[in-house]
């Protein structure tokens, strides 16, 4: 063990290592006991220490801030924050070129700055990381008009299982060559290898930024409100909800459940729209509808969000349940997940995305997750969804009693996985 | 040749009368839009997931490759067969399964002509953005295995964007379902995306779960005819440094042009050196701020003509010229070839520039269309396939084509695929490190090359 330590630290600094209990559960996530938390400052580090694990058959994840530790125990924990440059911004071409321990937020932020427009939403504000960003895959609320995450990555290097450097992609927006291993990697959590550096398609910033907000006694009624818009083709950048529990420490001023619309476009029609928004809320029976156009609340509005979201996504995991349904099945789908849950707006979290069908449950506990899954995954299958995630995948194949094809794609991973990492190193935690 | 046997057994499988092997028939399948061909045994037309399974199965028992295709439309050679292989021709899985507008999913067949599709969203005000210059004929299947572009990729992307789900059958016959029918369905690695554009060489695509979008509410078409080339591409780069995100930004120089003004007679001036098409959509009450922003940035551009269509028939008469050009060099000269390249936005007059440089030093007819705003070339090379000497030259403008978009920081295909055409420059583009990563893709999916064996690498 001693000498693997005096390797990791030859290999790029004593003072890059931490490996004392105390010191190390700063930068950890979950149960495991790793050997130690490293912090490469480069590319050939991040090769080094992965050939090193190798060799040694050490586990290793990988994070911007914090390290999931889960299946760890006597591995590595690389913590990637000291590669958390910009190495270029290309105003010609809209694209940026990133290491991957940058904070999404920051990099959201400095973009903002340069005239230019990121959209995903950080996976949590305080510690998500642009490499994290992009391990994680995610489709956030902005989706509909914005795309998922994984539209934004046009190319990437990374240190491969096996510690080779793999360079691919450029900066055109248009690239069929080769089989598509850009965007494959997106989601793939650290399992296919560790980013080290990103090119990021990046978009010209919208005209204007308005907020609509408005407080409905029943959820049921904002989310027909919702479906009322989508027939009317008005598709807003965000149409999302919160429910009474969770808007009472975000916003408290809300009266019931707090609808947040994000209108993001030109002036001219951002203008029509959001008046078009509240009128159809105003119908609805909503209260406290406001337009918000000043910079400042606007930005004040959606930071309170992505916190929310921040902390659902990390301090709260073992308590939510996503499910997504048709947009236009939102209404009834509500309705028959409050037959399982009783009153929505006093249930611990409810949260929707209405452009894209996602209800997100914050439950009593979290032993209640299993319990719960199989029955909510029947309803939303009902209405044409499913639960999200691995879950999700794999209650759907139980549904159809399809043994054969959850087999089929677990056998299909598990042969990528092992072909690129023939010896198990990376990412031990992340089931796919 | 294939055995009494073999034709039997594909006959039990798909039924009479979706297979054939006679010489007229195998040969209507043996080639594609490249001037690539090659001859199969036989071509089957599976018209289910079972039977495409059964095919699977039963040709993996007896040793013989399988070659996917639909219409024959690609430009890469993705769909040529291989001697000793068999055909398996989706054309004949047609149908639209589902076309949910309230949850903005289709869920199709891979067969279906992307046309039809079009059409049929139509009646409910919806449209499928990928639109390949093909559409007419091109399937939704083949559109996938090439993960093919079209003009309105600049705002809307390519047809990986649209793909929310698959069914595959893959080479060891299991059926596994990809994604679903939202953004969210895939968790973990993203099977979808490494299937779209993997050319049937990783999995054959027998159900597609599609995005589609409400047609916009207002559009504007306007033209803009240069003097010279190099003021079209500083349009180009000026509309994009301007914020503006047109669906399409087309490009033609002076040679198609006047093959285009053969073709129809259009009355697009013939002594211009290239023309732009431009194209916006959105909101109805943002489109003329818009429209006066690009047609001031072509003014001070040099455009010696700007033209906005005010009626749905002036619209398609400005895409009249463009959607008629490739067919129209035959006029001139009777073969073509056909380049995908693509370079960074900022390189779009630098490679314009290399190609008109070009066009002297290997002294051969080239016209220039471009999807200008994503930096998409498509140079066509003019000749005549019996004149040995320049077939050999548009070789080598081939390769100094590609090496000239690497060198600029781009790739050689932008929305046509590899096949077979671009093989030999692939490892131009890629990484030893890359290359190998592919490998490892396809043995993970295929570990016995069953699968359209010899495309992409």
């Amino acid at each position: 063990m001693n000498k693997a330590m005096a390797q990791i630290k030859g290999l790029i600094g004593e003072g890059h290592v931490v490996d004392s209990v105390a010191e190390m559960a700063k930068f950890l996530r979950g149960n495991g006991k790793p050997l130690a938390v490293v912090f490469p400052g480069s590319t050939a580090e991040v090769s080094g220490l992965v050939k090193l694990a190798n060799e040694l058959n050490l586990k290793i994840a990988v994070g911007g801030q914090v390290v999931e530790s889960k299946g760890l125990d006597g591995g590595l924990a690389l913590v990637l924050s000291r590669m958390n440059k910009i190495l270029e911004i290309d105003h010609a071409n809209l694209v940026a070129t990133v290491e991957p321990g940058i904070l999404h937020a920051a990099f959201v932020t400095k973009m903002e700055e340069e005239g230019l427009n990121f959209p995903p939403e950080p996976f949590a504000v305080e510690t998500g990381s642009v490499g994290g960003c992009f391990a994680i895959g995610d489709t956030d609320s902005k989706a509909f008009q914005y795309m998922p995450t994984r539209t934004y990555l046009l190319g990437y290097e990374m240190v491969l299982p096996t510690g080779e450097v793999l360079d691919i992609g450029n900066k055109c927006i248009k690239n069929v060559s080769g089989y598509d291993l850009i965007h494959f990697a997106v989601g793939s959590r650290g399992t296919l290898g560790i980013f080290t550096k990103l090119l990021i398609k990046l978009l010209p910033p919208p005209e204007v930024k308005y907020a609509v907000l408005a407080d409905f006694a029943s959820i049921h009624k904002a989310s027909i409100a919702f479906t009322t818009l989508i027939k009317r083709n008005i598709h807003p950048t965000r149409l999302n909800l919160i429910n009474a529990t969770l808007a009472k420490n975000t916003f408290p001023a809300t009266e019931g459940n707090l609808v947040m619309v994000d209108l993001e476009g030109f002036k001219a029609s951002t203008e029509l729209l959001a008046e078009e928004i509240s009128s159809v809320f105003k119908l609805a029976g909503a209260k406290n509808i406001r337009i918000v156009t000043n910079a400042d609340e606007y930005v004040k509005i959606w930071r309170a969000w992505l916190s929310l979201r921040g902390e659902l996504n990390t301090q709260d995991v073992e308590r939510i349940l996503d499910i997504n349904v048709g947009p236009m099945k939102m209404p009834p789908a509500l309705k028959a997940l409050e037959e399982i849950t009783g009153d929505l707006a006093g249930y611990p979290g409810i949260v929707l995305e209405g452009l894209l069908g996602h209800i997100r449950m914050l439950l009593p506990t979290a032993a209640e997750k299993n319990q719960l899954a199989g029955k909510v995954n029947a309803l939303a299958m009902s209405f044409g969804g499913n639960v999200s995630g691995v879950l999700g995948s794999r209650l759907v194949c139980e549904a159809y009693n399809d043994a054969e094809m959850w087999q089929g794609i677990t056998s299909l991973i598990n042969q990528i996985r092992k072909q690129f990492d023939p010896k198990g190193i990376l990412a031990p935690g992340a089931s796919l | 040749m294939i055995s009494h046997n073999v034709l039997d057994q594909l006959k039990a499988i798909v039924g009479e009368k979706n297979v054939f092997a006679d010489t007229i028939s195998v040969s209507s399948y043996s080639y594609d839009a490249t001037m690539l061909s090659g001859t199969a045994m036989a071509t089957v037309f599976p018209v289910t997931t079972e039977q495409t399974v059964h095919l699977v199965k039963y040709l993996d028992s007896v040793n013989i490759p399988l070659v996917p295709r639909g219409a024959g439309t690609n430009l890469s050679g993705g769909t040529i067969p291989m001697e000793n292989s068999v055909v398996v021709n989706f054309s004949r899985m047609t149908k639209i399964l589902e076309i949910d507008t309230e949850n903005f999913v289709a869920v199709v067949e891979p067969g279906l002509v992307n046309f039809d599709f079009q059409v049929e969203l139509e009646k409910y005000g919806f449209y499928y953005p990928p639109d390949p210059a093909s559409y007419k004929a091109t399937t939704l299947g083949g559109n996938l295995g090439e993960c093919s572009g079209g003009p309105r990729c600049f705002k809307y992307g390519v047809t990986r964007d649209y793909v929310l789900g698959l069914e595959v059958v893959l080479p060891d016959g299991q059926i596994i379902q990809t994604g679903g029918r939202n953004f969210r369905s895939e968790p973990g690695f993203d099977l979808t995306r490494i299937l779209v554009g993997s050319e049937g060489t990783l999995g054959f695509i027998t159900k597609i779960f599609l995005r589609i979008l409400p047609k916009p509410a207002a559009k504007k078409t306007m033209l803009a005819i240069y003097n010279e080339v190099e003021d079209a591409s500083q349009t180009v780069a000026d509309i994009v440094a301007a914020g503006i995100v047109p669906t399409t930004l087309e490009m033609m120089d002076n040679i198609l042009i006047n093959t285009a003004e053969d073709a129809t007679g259009a009355g697009l001036p013939r002594d211009a050196g290239a023309l732009l098409i431009i194209e916006i959509d959105g909101h109805e009450v943002d489109m003329d701020a818009q429209v006066e922003i690009i047609a001031e940035i072509c003014k001070k551009a040099r455009v010696r003509e700007f033209k906005i269509a005010r009626t749905v028939a002036e619209v398609d008469q400005l895409w009249l010229a463009r959607r008629v050009v490739i067919g129209s060099v035959a006029r001139r000269r009777p073969s073509y070839s056909l380049q995908d390249v693509t370079v960074p936005r900022s390189m779009f007059p630098s490679a314009v520039k290399e190609i008109v440089k070009v066009r002297k030093d290997y002294n051969l007819d080239i016209g220039i269309l471009a999807h200008a705003g994503d930096g998409n070339f498509h140079p066509l090379v003019l000749f005549d396939q019996r004149n040995k000497d320049e077939v050999e030259r548009v070789h080598a403008v081939e390769k100094h084509i590609c090496t000239m978009a690497l060198a600029l920081g781009g790739t050689v295909s932008g929305e046509h695929g590899i096949g077979l055409l671009k093989k030999h420059f692939i490892e131009m583009e890629f990484s030893a490190t890359a290359m190998e990563s592919f490998k490892k893709i396809k043995s993970a999916f295929d570990p016995n090359h069953r699968f359209n064996p010899g495309k992409i690498m």
